[in-house]
């Protein structure tokens, strides 16, 4: 099964995903379901450990174990056991600006499409339940410079490939969730 | 209380004031009234634009409203979507569009009703 989950800023889609993986990995269903926390946010002030250690409050006692994989998300599978397993990925626009402009030279949009989409199908293959968090950054009405289009061009091909692959498309307003497949 | 959210301009006040016949002069415009003085029914219109200002002014949203909600009986709240954006460089527009979205999943958790609003048509999400 794979989940696409959307939402804005402060939307709740974290705690609604969380609550997805909790329902589909229900320990007396699966008690041997091994339950992984893909992040990806590359921390670089204060504000980006706040937010870590946030999320890390939230999730805590929820029996995650945490893989830091900020770009190349498919090496996460080299940290996992084998076996049953339920990923959640926070987020695909975190990992999408890691894969665009973590390194030496802006990677182009059509390199980070296929990077990033080919690293999501090698996951699914593997893992049992995949959850995936994206964001809606589409509707601010700003026109931006030439980089940051790209990078919004890139989001958008990708969240529509992945939901074009996910079995559940759910967008999450208010904290409410409202399923669009 | 009633929660409608929606896009700039998709003309969210004017949905409410005509699906239940209201008048605009029941219109708070990014004001929380005391509600102790008013009985009727209120429309509290750019609630985003409220929390705004109560940011601006170094004063707490958050209490703020769940106080209001308290001792409001009969409300309808409109406040703009503002989160469904690129993350701001500016870091207090960022931590406007966070507390704005944490404050409205709280006063949606707390509404018998959520319409989302897009050119002027509602779609019930609660």
């Amino acid at each position: 099964m794979m989940v696409l989950i959307l939402g804005g800023s402060g939307s709740g889609k974290s705690s609604y995903a969380e609550k997805v993986v909790l329902s589909l990995s229900d320990s007396s269903a699966s008690p041997d379901m091994k339950r992984y926390y893909l992040a990806t946010m590359l921390v670089s002030d204060d504000e980006g450990k706040q937010r870590v250690l946030l999320h890390r409050k939230l999730r805590s006692g929820k029996g995650f174990i945490t893989i830091e994989q900020p770009i190349q998300i498919h090496k996460a599978l080299e940290k996992m056991e084998s076996g049953k397993k339920i990923a959640l990925l926070e987020c695909i626009s975190n990992l999408v600006a890691n894969e665009m402009f973590s390194q030496d030279k802006i990677k182009p949009e059509m390199a980070v499409i296929t990077d990033v989409i080919k690293g999501i199908c090698m996951l699914k293959k593997e893992i049992t339940h995949l959850v995936l968090v994206s964001n809606n950054i589409f509707e601010d009405g700003t026109i931006y410079d030439k980089t940051t289009t790209e990078y919004i061009h890139a989001m958008g091909k990708i969240n529509q490939r992945l939901a074009a692959m996910a079995d559940k498309v759910v967008e999450v307003v208010a904290g409410i969730p409202v399923t669009i497949k | 209380m009633k929660l409608v959210i929606g896009g700039y301009a998709q003309g969210k006040l004017d949905y409410v004031l005509s699906k239940y016949h209201l008048n605009k002069n029941i219109v708070w415009d990014s004001v929380l009234p005391d509600c102790t003085l008013v009985k009727e029914t209120i429309i509290i219109n750019h609630l985003h634009l409220w929390i705004k200002n109560c940011m601006l002014e170094g004063r707490c949203p958050e209490e703020e409203i769940l106080l209001f909600l308290d001792s409001c009986q009969d409300c309808i709240i409109i406040s703009d979507e503002v989160g469904n954006g690129i993350v701001p460089i500016n870091a207090f527009e960022r931590e406007y569009r966070e507390r704005v979205g944490k404050i409205l999943i709280q006063v949606a958790e707390r509404a018998e009703e959520v319409e989302r609003v897009i050119c002027k048509i509602g779609q019930k999400i609660k």
